[in-house]
């Protein structure tokens, strides 16, 4: 176990420029996710934690060990790849036994190397031996695959051979566990108990883990802390919660969660209180700023929605008018495209049995208290 | 990660260097003796100051002669004529027998498809020359068609084989297949929505024939006759032994030159010309097919409506079995010639007796050695350098090793046969005559099979599963051996299969380079046929078509159990 430390490091492919002074801290034991757009440089990260690719500049730490001169096949990562990356011409209890026999084959003299090889490439030349058997059995049962140790590979469904990627990477006790998008071919639903799965595992175990993915869903419902990172950037880190209430930029209140994104002018602060001009309409926030220009970020489900003859009359909320563009039900919740001024918002409102949805074109009150716009 | 890459350029520039030394310096070498008219010493201009003097002397001396040769020399241009007109006319006559036949096997119910389809294979494992002379069997002067034909009243040769017509005939029974296969993919394009939809427009049956499914299958066929154009124009083996003395082929030609005459310059510039048409009509085939991937672009599985009209499917059936017929009964008759005490001009031998076999068993057992010997050597060979090349052309994108390991399919064999020659017939490389020249000629010149197999094996294999092992702690050799060569494996094994075969079966190569002490099997039929030692010839085509079949139903099974 260990955490893990990256100082400064820069990846180039040639001319283009990977990774940009990245900088991150993960605790031993942490949750940790790698969160981001395809091309941000998430899974470059990760891959040069794995020691599949150098970096141009910097330095990575595991469990306080520089690793830039050790070869990936020393690192004692284990990685749960995108794809599972199973070996297809062996059954599930040699794939998990793999590193195992690995480990034996490198610890022994050239002559017991043979027998190992042989046995590795035909079962018919020797057996494994029965520590490395228990230890497999072990990590299937916890997966709850003991049942399936003979079966090839190609044989499991999707879930299951996921979970063999993830006993074949925890088998060799790894430093640190890594994992690359491993949700992504699982289905909707197998994804939500596959979360279970993994995040019990890994607080049953304490491992560090690094978890690349591009789902902030995802990344919000596992980690216990995110970085998000953009064009080879990262741009901010923290708990999810922090991420959501407190986004350093308008492209993670975009990315984490949807997000009202609206330019405003600071028009005059008092007591604490801004008044903001939007285009055709005014906002006030009790969020600071130093700037002239800014952006109001506001969450579509921090927004009412009200009948146009309701009188609001609270101190601290913003009441605008609107017209309805569009409302689309989506079950447990309404979305509705409005226009307030000249800007198109979102608003996200709970739907519940009996209530009837404004009609296109109808004229709202929309309502929104001040400490929800957000300023940036 | 880095030392590991240092050893694989070092591999890398090995077999650059190998391909350089036996391919492309014996290309150039005939190229410059086609302007020359005396042979450059091309690699000893390397070693030897004296030598290099010399082939700047010759260079000196480079002159259009030869090629304005090929117009005031009758022979040149007439060879190239024929050779021409042999492979257009095969191109054309294999096309149109092969349309109906593919389109009984691709879009109808005919009756006994499987069987058909069975028999098609036939001309695939028998060697030209062996067809060829099965054709002397069947309708020379003494052979058994000829016999029926004076019995139904016919007067001399039904077809007299040694001609022009007798070369065709060969080729186009036993050249078929090459372009029925991809025929036949040709008439699963047009997919039965397509001929519904033309139905529903309101077409007949025939009508969609002619407007929908042939006009879809029109790239195929294009694709197939050039290929065939190729193939008949390279072939060494049924010419060789078919071509009358006044029939100029530039194959028969270039060959003559070489071993009878020794013309340096009149055999380069046959050489070169070959190698040029050759090429042209592959380049032709291959822009051609280009962008045209049809038929497996789109992963919905297609659905066939096959045809059932009765009176239709019995007649394709017929007709087809007329085909497949004559390639047929020409393996019969070298069968049964090979077991007759003698077999005069009757329909059946006048005996029956194993003597032949015992003949070869006693005297030619050496050929068969041989054979294997120099194919095995060829198989080692080509497996490590094809496992090399498919590696860095699938994981380094390495586009020019994968140009420079298809250029033998261009070069035909004689032509391949004759730059070697004269490339290493002096020192300091004066490998001619030795079986380490033979064997690495027939390495080069199959090479592409075995690059194709093995590369489409890698391409299966993913880059993270490489990865995988490697993170799982095993050395990159460690990953080679447990991973990756396990998995490799059926894709090696298939082409080395094909490799063994095309080596065995091969004809130029080893008529050129082939020592006494050397000669494989298809050396030593070929001097049978020429001493006219039509028994023990019938005997030895036997042994080897056994061989080959023998390996070609060894590489249906590692086929079969590879898809499962």
């Amino acid at each position: 176990m260990g955490s893990v430390i990256i100082e400064k490091m820069t990846k180039q492919f040639g001319e283009f420029t990977a990774l940009h002074d990245i900088n991150l801290e993960i605790q031993e034991g942490e949750f940790f996710a790698l969160l981001g757009p395809s091309g941000c440089g998430k899974t470059t990260t990760m891959r040069c934690i794995a020691g599949f690719e150098q970096p141009t500049s910097g330095k990575i730490k595991i469990g306080e060990k520089e690793v830039e001169k050790i070869p990936a096949n020393r690192r004692n990562c284990g990685m749960v790849f995108q794809s599972y990356a199973l070996f297809p011409h062996m059954n599930v209890f040699d794939n998990v036994a793999y590193s195992l026999n690995i480990k034996q084959l490198n610890a022994s003299n050239p002559v017991k190397q043979l027998g190992i090889y042989a046995r590795l490439l035909s079962k018919r030349l020797g057996r494994t031996p029965k520590d490395i058997q228990e230890k497999v059995m072990k990590i299937l049962k916890y997966v709850e695959l003991d049942q399936h140790a003979d079966r090839l590979t190609s044989e499991l469904s999707g879930g299951q051979q996921q979970r063999v990627a993830l006993a074949r990477a925890l088998v060799m006790e790894p430093a640190v566990l890594l994992m690359d998008e491993p949700l992504s071919n699982l289905d909707q639903k197998l994804r939500h108990s596959m979360r279970n799965t993994i995040r019990t595992i890994q607080q049953d175990l304490g491992i560090t883990t690094i978890f690349v993915t591009h789902d902030q869903e995802e990344a919000m419902s596992m980690a216990d802390r995110v970085a998000v990172m953009d064009k080879g950037n990262i741009v901010q880190i923290g708990t999810p919660t922090e991420l959501y209430s407190n986004p350093l930029t308008p492209f993670i209140a975009d990315f984490v969660g949807t997000s009202n994104i609206i330019d405003v002018e600071i028009v005059e602060q008092i007591n604490g209180t801004i008044k903001l001009k939007g285009d055709n309409f005014l906002l006030q926030s009790t969020n600071t700023i130093e700037k002239k220009q800014a952006k109001a970020i506001i969450r579509p489900e921090h927004i009412q929605v009200l009948p146009y003859d309701t009188d609001v009359n609270k101190e601290e909320v913003n009441v605008l008018e609107g017209i309805v563009l569009m409302s689309t039900y989506l079950g447990p919740t309404v979305r509705y495209d409005m226009k307030v001024g000249d800007q198109e918002i979102i608003v996200d409102t709970t739907y519940s049995s009996g209530i009837s949805i404004f009609e296109e074109g109808r004229k709202v009150k929309l309502s929104i208290d001040h400490g929800r716009v957000l300023l940036i | 990660m880095k030392a590991r890459f240092n050893g694989l350029s070092v591999v890398k520039i090995l077999i650059y260097a190998f391909f350089g030394l036996f391919l492309l310096i014996p290309l150039l070498a005939v190229f410059l003796i086609s302007f020359t008219n005396e042979p450059v010493n091309i690699i000893g201009s390397f070693t030897d100051p004296a030598i290099l003097s010399s082939s700047i002397e010759k260079l000196k001396a480079i002159n259009l002669d030869n090629y304005r040769q090929i117009f005031s020399n009758a022979g040149y241009l007439d060879s190239l004529k024929n050779s021409l007109s042999l492979a257009l006319v095969v191109m054309v006559l294999v096309i149109l027998i092969c349309i109906p036949l593919a389109y009984g096997i691709a879009r109808t119910n005919m009756p006994f498809k499987k069987t058909i389809s069975a028999l098609c294979t036939i001309p695939l494992i028998i060697p030209t020359f062996i067809s060829a002379y099965a054709f002397i069997i069947m309708f020379g002067r003494a052979g058994w068609v000829t016999h029926f034909y004076e019995l139904l009243g016919g007067d001399g040769m039904l077809i007299n084989p040694y001609s022009m017509t007798g070369i065709v005939l060969v080729q186009v029974f036993f050249f078929f297949p090459y372009a029925l296969w991809p025929l036949v993919a040709a008439f699963k394009i047009s997919d039965v929505t397509l001929e519904e939809a033309s139905l529903n427009l309101g077409a007949k049956n025939w009508f969609t024939f002619i407007f929908v499914t042939f006009p879809l299958a029109i790239p195929g066929i294009i694709s197939s006759a050039l290929l065939i154009f190729t193939v008949s124009f390279s072939d060494f083996g049924t010419p060789i032994v078919l071509a009358p003395k006044d029939l100029n082929l530039m194959v028969v030609e270039a060959y003559r030159e070489i071993s009878g005459f020794f013309n340096w310059g009149g055999a380069a510039i046959l050489t070169v010309i070959m190698i040029i048409v050759a090429a042209f009509f592959f380049w032709l085939q291959h822009i051609l097919t280009k962008g045209k991937n049809y038929g497996s672009v789109s992963g919905k599985p297609k659905q066939q409506k096959m045809v059932t009209n009765k009176v239709l499917t019995r007649s394709l059936s017929v007709y087809s079995f007329l085909i497949v017929l004559v390639p047929l009964l020409a393996l019969l008759s070298v069968l049964l010639q090979s077991v007759a005490t003698t077999w005069g001009k009757d329909l059946l031998p006048s005996g029956y007796t194993l003597k032949h076999y015992q003949t070869i068993f006693s005297t030619s057992l050496g050929n068969i050695q041989n054979s294997v010997i120099l194919a095995i050597g060829a198989l080692v060979l080509s497996v490590i350098i094809a496992i090399f090349v498919s590696y860095f052309v699938v994981r380094q994108n390495s586009a020019k090793m994968d140009f420079m390991t298809s250029i033998p399919l261009v070069v035909p064999g004689i032509a391949f046969g004759i730059a070697l020659i004269q490339t290493f017939n002096v020192a300091p490389l004066q490998l001619t005559g030795t079986a380490i020249l033979l064997i690495i000629a027939y390495t080069i010149r199959r090479l592409p099979y075995m690059v194709r197999s093995t590369m489409g094996a890698m391409r299966a294999i993913k880059q993270d599963i490489e990865e995988a092992a490697i993170n799982l702690g095993a050395t990159p050799l460690t990953a080679a051996i447990t991973v990756i060569g396990p998995l490799l494996l059926p894709g090696i094994a298939a082409g080395s299969v094909l490799v063994f075969i095309t080596v065995i079966k091969e004809t130029s190569i080893s008529i050129l380079l082939a020592p006494p002490e050397w000669a494989p099997m298809s050396l030593a039929i070929f001097q049978n046929i020429l001493r006219a030692e039509y028994y023990s010839a019938a005997a030895m085509s036997v042994i080897l078509v056994a061989l080959v079949l023998v390996l070609q139903g060894l590489a249906n099974y590692i086929g079969k159990k590879q898809r499962l």
